[in-house]
């Protein structure tokens, strides 16, 4: 099968043939469901180049000597040289990179690849070798945004992204099926009749493209069009100026035009719209809204896809079945107090103070007392090389090892080879950042607002937010209300970001547990995906008072048989924040159930504060 | 590869003068640019190269050694030996400190080569020793590993980098101007890392149409012909290094009048700052920013102007209060001048 028989995906092929003309349109991000069909477009992209163009595809696991380069063992050993065996990175020069499933790739490694592009030099300074290559490539990824996140940093280095939808139309699946079963999807790499036109038309265009002329009114039409999207930075405005003339030289034009911009537009401005809070008119009180309404009319285009396409996280519709808030569906019959979950309030964050340590368990004697990341040792080649050390297993350090022997060549008579007696021998120490991930399940619900307990409990998670920034650790937020569960927080490790959300996590409507439980669930499975190593910490912050469930069971059942589900987690702590009123004699120690499933510790927002010092000290002789 | 001139970046006028003020007194040491992804961050750092001056540096050392200053191991040698050191000029440069970088080739280490052929243990320079008397730059520098931070600190605490390592012993000077930008998204500084940095500053895209179009214009002027559009701007660079040499002249004889270093010590003690780095920073600055401007005396506005990036990020905040918030803090406190 070729390029141009591949079924449907308009968008995809365009920004595909788009950077085969100009590759400064800066690459393409599929995002989409699995076995849809992404991957095998991306490696037909290689059909649209000239032959002999470097294709090169980033395997998940690989390591950082692979990407940037690394001492050739064989050369270096017989020579006596230093001989640079060069990475990936440099490989692709003047050719593409591909990732698939770049969302799962180790955030190390996605580091290093975003600094060479942006450079476009790969400067290596690693095991005793300085070398510097070209590495000018176009950068290819394909993600499932279901499986875990990208950093709006990361998203922004793609020119182009298409969100990719799955076929619906079903003579479209039908030809899929057809190709499929002819058994064409891994045909040769030499183009058929109808990828040879493609070529020579993207040739032509790459010669028309240095004709190609932007208009000045084109030009302000470029820049009003990122303005109205609220992009941040100046890249889209680049990216989407190459991109219309590429546009413009693919259809034959000399002239770019406003129809080209706008024909293109979307392939640029999708996935670097600012970060949106999904929902956030919800979070406003009704007179904030009315405003918005008024700001929303006279910016003329509304923002379209990019909640979608913002934030990785496909945001759960909320219906807005007025019904839904007056929280009168008494599935629980303590549910909360009627007159404030009508109520949608803002809350603001209440006072701060320290905190007892909430450590991670099954980890204490790793966490060094400063309290900065734990360092695993990686078993396998994962992870950075930090130095080398006398003992190890297979994972030598090449350039520590000859350095080892460099002196002694002279007396062990070397002739060609280098004499390496197995004392010189030197392994890599490896080291993984095993990111703590902290994650916080809000109840947003309406009995949360009672007395303005919001107040304390949003006092009480930044001085938590605190904690996690003296320990660097990551943080992510949820929040559960009304009928549903949202990430508000994607993981970072920004925690100014954090508070800042905080601040505008909204009360009122029901209270979805179960939903809020399982979307942790999900969080915890989808990141651990992405990064294996990292420890999690679930704090969830609630007075338990459930009363709006997931399915047909009771609120109660449905929350034992989530929790045991997260139970089966491995390297998942819990804590259970109950943020209940307890001076008064209603109070019904809903939350106290919940951290029994779990196994969680349990504390109020007084434990939190009281007995800190009594805390600590006992704790230091525990632990000695 | 032709870089995009400095001149030529649209707007982002206190990013360029923190640049601007480093080279003309190295001793700010360094400035750190916080802001949104594709802000011309890197190009500007980058771009800077063509402006610097020149630098007079003993012959043939591969520490860039000021011939008055503080010696490598070889430069003393040399001079125990010979009695007197030969010097030659080098163009100051922006030495590139990648994130995928090791131990080894940061601090220097030893050199394979020479110990194979000659069976003699020679120090080979890392990044440290390119660095010395010269830019170093690292692009998001919130990304570095921490247990390379912890080197740099090291050495920047001392200007002088001790090597330690496979049986080679090596001492030079490693005095860098430390130059780091950084989505602040993507994670925070160490405070101690922060510190390290004379200047700050936060910078926004540009919100104007005519100013985004500019971009545009020019950066197509630059794709559709490199050439002509070095030789438009050329006037520019040579207007700007000229103003950098003379300003790097006139340095020494800035006079710094009492009631200026009063000004500074009111402003950190309203702020109550820790330390006296923010004082002494504030101090340097405002002496290359009266040099840039031509003030035979360093003026109230020059301490005002210097304040505002030399304390920006020395200011006490609980770990997460907005950048913002600190900002107008040192506003009101300037108010006061």
């Amino acid at each position: 099968m070729g390029f141009s028989d591949f079924v449907g995906h308009k968008d995809a092929r365009l920004a595909l043939v788009l950077n085969a003309i100009e590759p400064r349109c800066g690459g393409v991000l599929f995002a989409g469901e699995k076995g849809s069909g992404k991957t095998t477009l991306a490696r037909l992209f290689r059909r649209l180049l000239p032959e002999g163009t470097a294709f090169v595809t980033v395997p998940l696991n690989v390591t950082e000597e692979a990407l940037l380069g690394t001492v050739d063992i064989e050369e270096t050993i017989n020579s006596g040289k230093k001989v640079v065996q060069r990475g990936l990175l440099s490989r692709a020069d003047r050719g593409t990179l591909f990732i698939d499933d770049v969302n799962l790739l180790a955030t190390e490694s996605m580091s290093l690849i975003l600094e060479v592009t942006g450079r476009g030099v790969n400067l290596m300074e690693r095991e005793g070798i300085s070398d510097r290559a070209d590495a000018n490539f176009l950068l290819i990824a394909t993600m499932d945004p279901q499986e875990g996140f990208l950093s709006p940093h990361f998203l922004d280095r793609f020119g182009m992204c298409v969100l990719w939808e799955g076929l619906r139309e079903k003579s479209e699946r039908a030809q899929v099926v057809k190709t499929a079963m002819a058994g064409r999807f891994s045909g040769g790499t030499v183009p058929g009749p109808s990828d040879t036109l493609l070529r020579k038309r993207i040739e032509n265009s790459r010669k028309v493209l240095e004709m190609v002329s932007v208009p000045d009114p084109v030009a302000e039409h470029i820049a009003q069009t990122c303005l109205e999207n609220a992009v941040s930075g100046h890249r889209a405005e680049l990216f989407l100026y190459y991109a219309t003339k590429a546009y413009a030289a693919y259809r034959g034009d000399k002239i770019a035009s406003t129809s080209h911009v706008d024909a293109v537009a979307p392939l640029i401005l999708v996935h670097r719209t600012r970060e949106v809070v999904p929902h956030e008119e919800e979070a406003l009180h009704d007179h904030d809204r009315e405003r918005q309404e008024k700001e929303k009319q006279s910016q003329p285009k509304e923002m379209g896809d990019e909640n979608r396409a913002g934030s990785t996280e496909p945001a759960r519709t909320e219906n807005h079945d007025p019904s839904d808030t007056d929280g009168s569906d008494q599935i629980d019959p303590l549910a909360s107090p009627r007159e404030s979950a009508r109520k949608e309030e803002v809350f603001d964050t209440g006072e701060t103070f320290h905190t007892r340590r909430l450590s991670f368990r099954k980890d204490k004697l790793r966490r060094t007392a400063s309290g900065r990341r734990t360092r695993t040792r990686s078993k396998d080649k994962g992870g950075r090389y930090v130095r080398s050390i006398l003992t190890g297993e297979r994972d030598v350090a090449i350039d520590a090892t000859i350095r080892a022997a460099a002196p002694y060549q002279h007396l062990r008579n070397r002739h060609h080879r280098l004499v390496i007696h197995e004392h010189d021998l030197r392994y890599k120490q490896r080291e993984k950042k095993t990111g703590h991930l902290v994650i916080f399940a809000v109840d947003g619900s309406g009995s949360m607002g009672a007395r303005r307990r919001m107040t304390a409990t949003k006092g009480a998670i930044q001085s938590l937010l605190m904690d996690c920034y003296q320990k660097r650790d990551k943080v992510a937020m949820l929040v559960f209300r009304k009928t549903g569960a949202e990430i508000v927080l994607p993981p970072t490790s920004s925690v100014e970001h954090a508070s800042r959300r905080l601040k505008e996590v909204p009360t009122g409507g029901k209270t979805p547990l179960s939903a809020g439980l399982l979307e942790a669930h999900d969080l915890i499975k989808r990141y651990g995906k992405k990064a294996p190593e990292t420890r999690f910490l679930l704090v969830i912050i609630t007075d338990g008072r459930a009363n709006h469930t997931l399915s047909d069971l009771p609120a109660r059942q449905e929350i034992q048989r989530i929790a045991r589900l997260l139970r089966e987690i491995p390297s998942t702590d819990y804590v259970v924040l109950d943020t209940e009123d307890k001076s008064t004699f209603l109070k019904a120690d809903l939350a106290v159930p919940l951290a029994t499933h779990l196994g969680a510790r349990y504390f109020t927002i007084e434990d939190l504060k009281a007995e800190y010092l009594v805390e600590m000290v006992k704790r230091e002789k525990d632990g000695g | 590869m032709s870089v995009f001139p400095f001149t030529a970046i649209v707007g982002q006028e206190q990013m360029k003068l923190s640049l601007v003020l480093n080279v003309i007194n190295p001793s700010i040491g360094g400035v750190l640019i916080m802001g949104e992804k594709g802000t011309a961050k890197s190009t500007a750092v980058r771009s800077l190269a063509e402006l610097l001056p020149e630098l007079e540096v003993t012959q043939g050392c591969a520490f860039n050694c000021n011939p008055q200053g503080f010696l490598c191991n070889s430069c003393r040698d040399t001079l125990a030996v010979e009695g007197s050191l030969q010097t030659e000029t080098r163009r100051m440069r922006v030495v590139e400190l990648p994130l995928g970088v090791t131990e080894d080739r940061l601090v220097g280490t030893l050199d394979i080569e020479h110990a194979i052929k000659q069976g003699e243990k020679r120090f080979e320079p890392g990044i440290l020793a390119e660095a010395n008397r010269n830019f170093l730059y690292v692009d998001e520098v919130n990304l570095l590993e921490d247990h390379i931070v912890d080197l740099l600190l090291d050495a920047a605490a001392m200007g002088v980098n001790t090597v330690e390592r496979e049986g080679v012993s090596f001492v030079h000077p490693a005095r860098f101007i430390l130059v780091g930008t950084m989505n602040p998204e993507e994670g925070d500084l160490r405070p101690q890392f922060l510190d390290r940095f004379g200047l700050c500053v936060r910078i926004e895209s540009l919100q104007e149409r005519s100013a985004r179009k500019e971009i545009l214009k020019r950066r197509a002027a630059f794709d559709a012909d490199v050439d002509a559009f070095l030789c438009r701007w050329e006037e520019e660079q040579q207007t700007l290094s000229g103003k950098i040499v003379r300003a790097q002249q006139r340095l020494q004889s800035i006079e710094i009048p009492e009631e200026a270093l009063d000004k500074i010590v009111d402003i950190t003690a309203a702020l109550s700052l820790d330390g006296h780095r923010g004082d002494i920073v504030t101090m340097r600055t405002a002496q290359a920013l009266a040099a840039l401007r031509n003030h035979a005396v360093m003026g109230t506005d020059d301490v005002r102007d210097a304040a505002q990036l030399a304390l920006r990020h020395r200011m006490k905040r609980l770990p997460f209060e907005e950048i913002g918030l600190e900002f107008e803090r040192l506003q009101s406190a300037l108010a006061g001048l």
